[in-house]
């Protein structure tokens, strides 16, 4: 037994797998923290599991990062967002707001698509005319679009409001005045006689290609420049925001899934829930199983017997079958899953403190402790449990892991809380969607690994706090 | 004598197990009213059968459809819905005690009958399979690695050893599954990505024989992976522990060679301790042969829950919940049995 709580914590910090554990820990809660402070809590419900939040996003991307170990670089996913538009009045009493995006452009293939998305304008006389202007790294400028907001409908009344919900996105390159455009500017830089349907085949490649071998075959790298020039015709008019997509074959840190989905988001989010499930769960389940354990291995007789019945033959239910029955039949909503993980975890736990309750009933201690008039209740509080209590925290950190690891697992059978983004749900998407087979690599790999990581690092606090509780194995 | 006792308080409690399972499952799928729609998906399918069969004797569309509808009400009340759920308790706990289980609605066996007893039988040896090769090795593994570790505490192996079984505790069975599909199927085209046999399956026994057992490579080294990190660890504690007792002391002072002190007198003792954690790991085996199964397409009882699941097949599900608490009772006693065999303090 231990002696004194300040020695326990030193055996405990003595060990480097503890050590580990910890720092791990630490890790977790910062993600944790960050995860719930950075993103809404309704973020699951309204904008992951929404697939037209995505829409902008390329599909099944590797992550950016490939770019560096390959020869050929691919063209990194951009969405790009003007910084604040320069504004200055014209002669003729219109307003004009200038935005700049700025693309520095490295990659040897072209971008799939390319799409402006404008957001919440309000006029007052005239729509306001948005034109879009291409500087090439070479210093030529192509006149890309230019087009009007939808006019006011009859009897409509000042101030006109437009895409204040849902931005209006515009699909440059699939727009026929874009590629009759671009045809008239390959006319007048380097006669070129192409039709604008020709064109229409793949805009980007003449809008990012290099004329230097002829054909536009390979991207002009170097530094573009867009100019999106909005005229206002009222003082008070006014565009909440402007930004540029740019579609790539490679996204972010860790790619996107299926949907478009960032999957380092969906990696970001799932710390807190795991931790949730696995630490409250955890947490409940000590307190009901180690207090049943405690008041029947001191008690005994009848009382005992109950307890001992019931928490064996609960002990012995085979637990994975169960719990999915009862998840699919009552929803899958984290209440639930964490209300049947406590109702089959509880019993593990009543049997090992029973056992360590009735040893302790018969040690001096306690009987001194009678003899001088202790009431039951003051001899459980007070003298059994500071000396069962290691034991509980060792199983409790130890039971962690097992409930992250189920939670992990029921979210993969398609049973996870579906206004939860889990790192189980995420695995299930891909797993169902054939991920492993095409070898989408990035959208398996780090879900699984934030899962072993999570509860690696409760078995290293557990295997830490072994040798506190059972001194033989203290030697080594 | 005792031995039969012994055994006969061990099968009692296991069916205990099964009992109270079975009676919790029918008052969940009375309560929540999916026996209900079990036993109208019954009826819906004999009445059916019955329409096809008058059919050919009754030609006249009304009187055809009255005698349908009176047949349906008798099954209706032979099969108790006119009642409401707690009143067939009983029916239903006998009836699928006789494994009289229903019908799926969205799988069939390979010979056509969509019953759940078939879909079950079909699948069950297949998991029998699976999930007793990768527990036999475990177990082997386990005490053969743990005992060899305990007799060196704090070497490095131990040390990367103890690690290892932290990383092996904390792997999803399943994420491994998928890990490993990438790895040997995708990038190195060594094993299949999942299924029993080949399509089509090799001529002759031993071809197939060898099929079988190329399938079957990945999916136990999997389950062996999840469970052998713990057994390992376990032997390592049971052992350090019985180490330090004098009977062992006494044969080193003896003179006795280090692999006999190992193997005759501190493994024999850690067998027993070692098979209860085998025995409480049983579940866990279960549970990760549904996962398992799942992710390599393993024709057995998981993945057909897997399927279960997926196509919302109340019966299949109800019929599989049980079957799986069956088969779970009958592997227990089994080790109880072999428990019994390997501990003398429970024979004599």
């Amino acid at each position: 037994m231990i002696s004194s709580r300040k020695e326990a914590i030193q055996i405990f910090l003595s060990s480097t797998v503890s050590k580990l554990g910890i720092i791990l820990l630490v890790v977790l809660l910062v993600f944790s923290i960050y995860a719930l402070t950075a993103f809404p809590p309704d973020y699951g419900k309204l904008i992951w599991n929404n697939p037209k939040a995505w829409e902008n996003y390329p599909k099944s991307a590797p992550p950016a990062w490939i770019n560096m170990f390959a020869p050929f670089k691919h063209f990194e996913h951009k969405i790009l967002t003007s910084s604040e538009p320069v504004v200055f009045k014209a002669p003729d009493g219109t307003t004009k707001m200038i935005y700049y995006f700025d693309l520095d452009y490295t990659a040897d293939e072209f971008p799939t698509f390319l799409s402006m998305s404008v957001k919440g304008v309000k006029y007052w006389k005239s729509p306001p005319v948005i034109a879009v202007k291409l500087m090439q790294p070479n210093g030529k400028v192509i006149d890309i679009m230019s087009f009007a907001v939808s006019p006011p409908r009859s009897e409509e009344k000042p101030p006109y409001i437009r895409f204040s919900k849902e931005p209006l996105t515009l699909k440059i390159d699939s727009d026929t005045s874009v590629w009759r455009s671009i045809s008239a500017f390959l006319k007048e830089n380097y006669g070129l006689n192409l039709s604008p349907s020709k064109i229409g085949e793949n805009p980007e490649r003449f809008l990012f290609g290099s004329h230097e071998e002829g054909n536009f075959s390979t991207p002009m790298k170097g530094k573009y420049r867009f100019e999106v020039v909005a005229t206002l015709y009222d003082d008070k008019d006014s565009i909440d925001k402007i930004s540029l997509v740019l579609g790539g074959s490679v996204y972010g840190l860790l790619g996107t899934d299926v949907i478009g989905r960032d999957i380092a988001i969906g990696v970001l989010l799932g710390f807190p829930t795991s931790l949730f499930i696995g630490i409250v769960t955890s947490v409940i389940v000590t307190l009901i199983g180690g207090l049943l354990g405690i008041v029947g291995g001191y008690v005994g007789g009848k009382t005992d017997e109950v307890i001992q019945r019931i928490s064996d033959v609960v002990y012995n239910l085979p637990l994975l079958p169960l719990t999915i029955f009862l998840i699919f039949l009552m929803g899958s909503s984290i209440w639930n899953i964490v209300l049947i993980l406590i109702i089959f975890g509880w019993p593990g736990l009543t049997i090992l403190t029973r056992s360590i309750a009735l040893q302790l009933r018969e040690s001096q201690f306690i009987e001194a402790a009678k003899a001088f008039g202790s009431s039951s209740r003051r001899i459980i509080f007070k003298h059994m449990l500071p000396q069962v209590t290691p034991f509980i925290v060792a199983q409790m950190i130890f039971y962690v892991p097992t409930f992250i690891l189920l939670e992990a697992a029921l979210s993969f059978l398609g049973l996870g809380d579906p206004s939860l983004p889990t790192w189980g749900q995420m695995l299930e998407l891909g797993f169902r969607n054939g991920a492993i087979y095409m070898g989408l690599w990035w959208w398996i790999i780090p879900p699984g690994i934030m899962i072993v990581l999570t509860a690696f690092t409760f078995v290293l606090i557990a295997l830490g706090m072994e040798p506190v509780v059972n001194p033989r194995l203290r030697r080594g | 004598m005792r031995l039969a006792r012994a055994l006969a308080v061990r099968a009692i409690n296991l069916l205990l197990v099964l009992f109270l399972v079975l009676f919790l499952v029918v008052i969940i799928i009375g309560a929540t009213g999916t026996s209900d729609k079990i036993l109208m998906s019954m009826v819906r399918e004999e009445v059916s059968t019955y329409r096809q069969v008058i059919s050919r004797t009754i030609t006249d569309p009304e009187a055809l459809n009255k005698a349908v509808e009176t047949y349906r009400q008798e099954l209706i009340k032979a099969y108790g819905l006119d009642r409401p759920w707690y009143t067939r308790i009983g029916d239903m706990l006998m009836r699928i005690i006789v494994l009289d289980l229903g019908t799926s609605k969205s799988l069939q066996t390979f010979s056509g009958s969509n019953k759940v007893i078939d879909l079950i039988m079909e699948r069950l040896p297949n998991t029998v399979l699976l999930v007793t090769t990768a527990t036999v090795l475990t177990f082997l593994i386990g005490l053969f690695v743990g005992v060899k570790l305990a007799t060196a505490i704090g070497s490095k192996l131990d040390r990367a050893l103890t690690y290892f079984s932290a990383i092996s505790y904390a792997l999803p069975t399943w994420w491994t599954g998928i890990i490993f599909i990438l790895v040997f199927y995708f990038y190195l085209r060594i094993f299949p990505p999942g299924g029993m046999y080949s399509v089509p399956p090799p001529e002759g026994e031993f071809a197939r024989f060898l099929d079988l057992l190329w399938h079957a490579t990945l999916p136990i080294i999997v389950l062996v992976l999840a469970t052998v990190g713990s057994s390992i660890y376990v032997t390592r504690t049971v052992v350090i522990n019985i180490a330090q007792e004098d009977f062992v002391t006494v044969a080193r002072a003896k003179g006795l060679s280090e692999r006999i002190v190992r193997w005759r007198y501190i493994a024999r003792v850690a067998a027993p301790p070692i098979l209860t954690q085998l025995i409480l790991g049983l579940a866990g085996s279960i549970g990760g042969a549904i996962l398992t199964e799942t992710v390599f397409g393993w024709p057995g009882m998981g993945l057909l829950f897997y399927q279960a699941i997926t196509s919302g097949d109340e019966a299949l599900i109800l019929g599989l919940v049980y079957v799986f608490t069956l088969v779970y009772v009958v592997a227990r006693f089994i080790l109880e049995v072999l428990y019994v065999i390997l501990d003398p303090r429970v024979r004599i």
